[in-house]
């Protein structure tokens, strides 16, 4: 039976003296309940927790995000989106709408929607209207995307999809010369779906503890025990501290509709470059779902060369955990939740929104550079 | 957007659940899990709509406590 808060933190406290240990998660979910439990200041000082790879919406490319816009302002279709996508900035001239939000400003029919089945509803209701659907997501994200069109949707529906596995950006920062972290916290969601096999690339390649967790402060603690305790002991393992949701294998179903409907492929990660099988793409069979196909023209390969994020926007080294949110030069100065700079900052799963929403006021790079 | 909620089955037509979390009624796509034998009173966990692993009740009230916590926090 899993135990109260109070025990994971009281024999985390056992490893005050093991010296310094960087544990990364890779969920924007994990990072809320950490900064939001205030879990960094709850823990021994030599335990460092750094956000990782875990907002898809910030590393979705550059230029889909103006593909998005320019097919909703071009073509006579309703582009619907999950919301967080609506503020993502791309890098136009000042005079061009810069994000979905203000392509809908300037007239395109563009609507949030927080379900792939409002998609298929919005479709349904004018078969006579092309309805784009804009589809951004990690595994947890992409597979009810997959299941909308493993289910049928009508034929005015087509996907402009985004999809982006999370393991590949863990492998490729493991496979660099500074991976930047200790131990892993694997995400919840994403092995609810894939399976926890996922991530034992960590374990058994690299001899990285990791430790599949929950939401809960006490799941989120008990792993960091548990990968702490492996490091210890030498003897990495994958645990998993979330069985109650996380099944050997995954969702089966679930994966056996995003094989029949997706495959993988490599693809860009906004501000990171191209990760090996690191995408989603629809198969041949759903072509005349695929808005990448429709609406050919907007493919703008150009527009790789812009892909980086903002002017000043430091959020390709927050995504990869080198830095944090507030060691950016822009955090909470020029860059706010209320004024976004970069995607960190618009999306509720990016580490700088989350930093910033959960009290983090402080400027390090400000404060570092007045000392000097 | 990872985050999933668990919630409980109320009605289940073909593919499509009524479900209540915290109060909230939504309508949920079972077809991720349409291999699974699901009925009302069990609890599934839910993203962007759509049921993706089955959950016990002991686990969905668990879980709800953090987001009746991140729901009061204002997040
Ligand atoms: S604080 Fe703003 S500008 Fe800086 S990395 Fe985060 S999103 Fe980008």
């Amino acid at each position: 039976m899993s135990r109260p808060a109070e025990y994971w933190l009281e024999r985390l406290h056992g490893f005050a003296n093991s010296g310094p240990v960087r544990i990364m998660n890779v969920c924007g979910g994990h990072e809320r309940s950490i900064s939001m439990a205030g879990l960094r200041g709850a823990i021994p000082s030599n335990i460092e927790l750094v956000p990782g790879p875990g907002c898809p919406v910030c590393i979705c490319p550059e230029e889909d995000v103006f593909e998005a816009i320019q097919i909703a302002l071009n073509e006579d279709v309703t582009l619907v989106a999950f919301g967080d996508m609506l503020r993502v900035p791309v890098n136009v001239p000042r005079k061009d709408p810069r994000s979905l939000e203000q392509a809908k400003a300037a007239g395109a029919d563009i609507r949030p929607i927080a379900s792939p089945s409002e998609a298929v509803r919005i479709a349904n209701a004018d078969p006579s209207r092309e309805v784009v659907f804009f589809a951004a997501g990690f595994e947890t994200t992409t597979a009810p995307v997959a299941a909308m069109l493993a289910e049928g949707v009508p034929e005015n529906l087509s996907v402009l999809l985004s999809g982006r596995l999370t393991w590949p950006a863990v492998a490729m920062l493991l496979d660099s010369e500074e991976p930047g972290f200790d131990a892993l916290i694997a995400p919840g969601h994403v092995s609810t779906v894939m399976g926890p096999e996922e991530w034992s690339f960590v374990v058994d390649k690299h001899g990285i503890p990791a430790a599949v967790a929950g939401f809960r402060p006490d799941t989120l603690l008990q792993a960091m025990v548990s990968v702490l305790e492996q490091r210890r002991t030498g003897r990495p393992g994958l645990d998993n501290c979330y069985p109650e949701v996380v099944r050997p294998g995954g969702n089966p179903e679930a994966r056996r509709q995003l094989d029949e409907v997706m495959q993988v492929t490599d693809a860009n990660w906004r501000g990171v470059g191209v990760i090996p099988s690191s995408g989603f793409a629809l198969r041949d069979a759903y072509a005349a779902h695929d808005a990448r196909r429709r609406f050919e023209s907007y493919a703008d390969d150009s527009r790789k060369r812009v892909g980086e994020m903002p002017p000043g926007c430091d959020c390709a080294r927050v995504v990869l955990g080198k830095i944090y949110p507030n060691q950016c030069r822009l955090y909470g100065r020029a860059c706010t939740p209320r004024k976004p700079i970069g995607p960190c900052m618009v999306s509720d799963e990016g580490a700088c929104r989350i930093w910033w929403s959960s009290g983090y006021r402080d400027n390090e790079h400000e404060r570092r550079q007045a000392v000097g | 957007m990872c985050l999933a909620v668990p919630m409980e089955i109320k009605t289940i037509d073909g593919f499509l659940a009524t479900c209540e979390a915290l109060g909230v009624r939504r309508e949920v796509n079972l077809f991720m899990l349409k291999d699974e034998p699901l009925e009302p009173g069990d609890h599934v966990l839910v993203h962007v709509g759509y049921a993706i692993q089955k959950v016990t009740s002991e686990e969905a009230e668990a879980s709800l406590q953090l987001f009746d916590e991140i729901l009061a926090a204002g997040a």
